[in-house]
């Protein structure tokens, strides 16, 4: 902030949809492969591709629920060698293999578990979201302006556990890269590197005109990621209603918050998006929205390089999960309560 | 109605460029007649003939059956014809009644005695403006009511319009069209041209295309929609190679690095809550139509311009805000601009080559010495004579004898001896010969080849297709949209712009 800013008061400016992030409508024509409720994470597990809804993991393509846990899944990670792992939403991380699920021993601090991942088969990395929330809180955490999020590096076999990142505004999203590992850091829209051997985390990607959630790699290099929302005027002009927010969080409905969501138009309360009302029927896809559906290329440097969009008009929202299967791209969107295959 | 005007095979060239060919024009009596076609299709030439501005080279015109040749302006006034320009020639230190009677007072005038006739008279054409406000004090509107007034009340039958309602607001706009309608009720003919079809579809009895400085259509507004007019603006034969369409989505350079983020940026009502991206080893093209905030966007950037202080948006280079408070602290950041108007801004006409040349570089504080070094300027000037390939006999020509190509030549080297990593080229061909258009195009492409972010604003929709990586539609003061070269056609970007 400048010295200026103090006077005229700091612009609210977000990033415009354009060269990389230029809007199409390849997730919304996407071909639809599963309906299922809120599908949230997805991974690829011997083969089958598992896919967190509620509190069951389904394999897409079976009837039967892969596992059951009783809460929310919040997050899944592949485990090298066979099985995965679960974040739930009450904190525990579940170790399942063959039907059965241990927990992983986790430092009381590490709650919120918001993406896994597996660097071998023994040492696995958690994207804490925000200290004392949940993983489903990330609107609260980013009304609130929390910078409680964490990444942590945990030891499978039940080892000691290593905070390699703290500070961080909601993080959602991990990759590996190398010897750092990819994180996305939903609240500040940026993707950050953060060192495994220690040390501060760099910032690789900012600016987003979104709120990034999951990575996954591309077999091609480098890798995709989630966008959960887009970032908009009159969000960003609530962050920065300090009294005015604080009363919305005390007092209303969380579904009722001007705040990002993953889907929209499903409540008569929610706040209305000006030219994003219908009006004759027609719901324009530039109009402002309330949720969006964005999945974007990222190149071997990190870099965006194309995107595939649902606009205003569109219902495959919300996408927060992501992974490569067969060649092709698989999203899960939570606001369209359906996975997609990207060509 | 009877043709008020009628222009016969009316022909007229700027120093061999061919402006206009053989075009006949009429205008009825009571009309509102809409001339619409690209940037320098030869629309404002026409309209100036007929307004005594120019002096055509060929043909005839008739006015109520009279052949005539207005040598002046004040000729065509006296004999009915005025002409109201986008840039308004009233006096903005006077008021309104002074300039309304301006160079036809009284002899024995008092202020009040023309305050009073004044009043009465925009009272007659019921035009709401003070007659004793200060012209400086009025907006773009009323100020166009003021030069309305000042024709009606010269008894002009016919009053020529260019491009009235580009710096409207859509309020003000309503008011115009409806003075328009007024003046038509009272018998007074209306050319009017504009580059917003919609208006032209809206306001206008009949419509005559121009293109490339020939006649392409015209006829009763009815007969026309959009579509059609768009496609008969732009229907030119593309010229081979020199503006060939980039149809091989190989051959389009990738993006590196965001280079510019330019968010919400305003600057009055020129440019309105602007955003796009510029990104490195790319050549953004920028296409829109006059008073679409193209130019004035990038001198924002460059820090010719200052948006606006409140709510003005953000510009970020590299990732970091920035704002200039003069072009110098652009220059320094790697940022130049290189202007569309070479012989007001580009150079210092009568100094030389070196001169000029040294002048960007001192400009840019990258000189070591504290004083002027002669050699320091004579070896940039060798370098960038060679590099650029500018044809004069020796550095020391002055700039003012050379052709317009190399004029351009000097100007873009002038920016290129800053050593910039953002260089946005306005209108980088005007004026330019054909030889010299195909080297500059080189030029520029080699620029983004070297990694430089490339910005080309153009009128000249080939050239768009040609240079550009990503184009980018302004409309209005604002980026509406952004096209990939290989997806794209001309009208579709026209459209883009108009609509």
């Amino acid at each position: 902030m400048s010295l200026l800013d103090i006077l005229r008061g700091r612009a609210i400016t977000i990033p415009p949809l354009d060269g990389a992030f230029r809007p199409t409508t390849l997730l919304e024509d996407a071909e639809a492969i599963a309906r299922l409720t809120a599908p949230d994470d997805l991974i690829v597990v011997d083969g089958r591709v598992f896919c967190s809804s509620g509190d069951t993991v389904v394999a897409l393509g079976e009837t039967q629920p892969v596992a059951r846990f009783g809460v929310r899944v919040a997050c899944l990670a592949a485990r090298p060698g066979g099985g995965f792992a679960a974040g739930l939403e009450d904190g525990r991380i579940i170790l399942w293999q063959a039907g059965s699920g241990p927990e992983i021993a986790r430092p009381a601090r590490l709650d919120c578990p918001t993406a896994l991942l597996f660097l071998d088969r023994d040492r696995l990395a958690v994207a804490q979201g925000a200290r004392g929330l949940k993983p489903s809180d990330w609107v609260r955490s980013i009304m609130g302006h929390d910078r409680s999020g964490a990444v942590w590096l945990l030891d499978a076999a039940g080892g000691a556990a290593r905070r390699l990142a703290d500070g961080l505004a909601f993080p959602w999203g991990l990759a590996a890269n190398v010897d750092n590992l990819i994180v996305s850091e939903c609240g500040r829209h940026r993707l950050l590197s953060v060192p495994l051997s220690g040390g501060p985390a760099k910032p690789l990607l900012t600016g987003l005109p979104g709120y990034p959630a999951r990575l996954t790699p591309a077999a091609a290099g480098g890798g995709w990621l989630a966008i959960a929302a887009l970032r908009n005027r009159l969000i960003e002009f609530v962050l920065r209603e300090d009294d005015y927010r604080q009363s919305m969080m005390a007092e209303l409905d969380p579904r009722h918050w001007i705040a990002p969501a993953l889907a929209s138009g499903r409540n008569f309360l929610e706040p209305l998006q000006c030219g994003g009302v219908r009006s004759m029927g027609v719901h324009k896809p530039w109009a402002p929205t309330r949720s969006y559906g964005l999945v974007v290329r990222l190149d071997a440097r990190w870099q965006p390089v194309s995107s595939a969009h649902s606009r205003a008009g569109g219902q495959r929202h919300g996408v927060t999960g992501l992974v490569e299967h067969g060649g092709r791209l698989l999203a899960a969107s939570q606001g369209g309560d359906v996975v997609v295959v990207l060509p | 109605m009877s043709a008020l005007i009628e222009m016969r095979k009316i022909a007229k060239s700027y120093r061999g460029a061919v402006a206009l060919k053989d075009v006949d024009f009429t205008l009825e009596e009571g009309e509102i007649h809409a001339l619409v076609g690209e940037n320098g299709a030869g629309k404002s030439t026409l309209t100036k003939i007929m307004a005594g501005a120019v002096e055509a080279d060929g043909g005839t015109m008739l006015f109520a059956g009279e052949p005539v040749a207005f040598r002046s302006p004040a000729e065509a006034l006296a004999a009915g014809i005025a002409m109201v320009f986008q840039e308004t020639s009233l006096v903005p230190s006077m008021t309104v009644a002074q300039n309304l009677y301006l160079g036809d007072e009284p002899f024995l005038s008092r202020l009040r005695g023309v305050q009073v006739a004044a009043q009465q008279f925009l009272q007659s054409l019921n035009f709401t403006v003070d007659p004793g406000a200060l012209v400086s004090t009025l907006g773009a509107a009323k100020r166009q009511m003021v030069e309305i007034a000042r024709a009606v009340r010269l008894r002009a039958r016919v009053i020529i319009f260019d491009e009235p309602t580009a710096t409207l607001t859509p309020e003000e706009k309503r008011y115009f069209f409806a003075l328009l309608r007024r003046l038509k009720a009272r018998g007074v003919s209306i050319v009017f041209i504009s580059h917003a079809l919609e208006e032209a579809l809206r306001i206008s009895d009949r419509i005559t295309i121009l293109r490339d400085g020939a006649l392409v259509s015209t006829g009763e507004t009815p007969g026309f929609t959009r579509d059609s007019i768009i496609a008969a603006m732009v229907g030119r034969v593309l010229s081979g190679e020199l503006y060939r369409k980039r149809d091989d989505i190989a051959g389009l350079r990738s993006a590196g690095d965001k280079a510019l983020s330019v968010q919400d940026v305003s600057m009055g009502n020129i440019v309105r809550n602007n955003a796009f991206s510029v990104f490195y080893a790319q050549v953004t093209g920028i296409f829109g139509l006059i008073g679409s905030g193209r130019t004035e966007t990038a001198k924002i950037i460059a820090g010719i311009y200052k948006r606006d202080f409140v709510r003005g948006g953000e510009i970020e280079r590299d990732g970091q805000p920035i704002r200039y408070r003069v072009p110098r602290q652009a220059m320094q950041d790697g940022i130049v601009y290189v202007t569309e108007d070479r012989k007001l801004e580009g150079f210092f006409e009568t100094k030389s080559i070196a001169e000029n040349l040294y002048s960007g570089y001192l400009a840019a504080g990258l000189n070591r010495s504290v004083v002027v070094s002669m050699r320091e300027m004579a070896r940039l000037a060798e370098t960038w004579r060679k590099t650029l390939n500018i044809r004069a006999l020796e550095s020391n020509e002055r700039v003012v004898e050379l052709s317009g190509g190399n004029q351009q030549r000097v100007v873009i080297g002038k920016s290129l001896v800053q050593r910039p990593r953002i260089i946005i080229f306005d209108e980088p061909t005007r004026g330019v010969d054909v030889g010299a258009i195909a080297e500059i195009h080189a030029l520029i492409g080699g620029l983004a080849d070297e990694g430089l972010a490339v910005i080309v604003i153009s009128s000249y929709l080939p050239e768009i297709m040609n240079l550009s990586d990503r184009i980018l539609v302004f409309r209005q003061g604002r980026c509406v949209e952004e096209f990939s070269p290989a997806e794209v056609d001309e009208e579709r970007i026209m459209y883009a712009a108009v609509h």
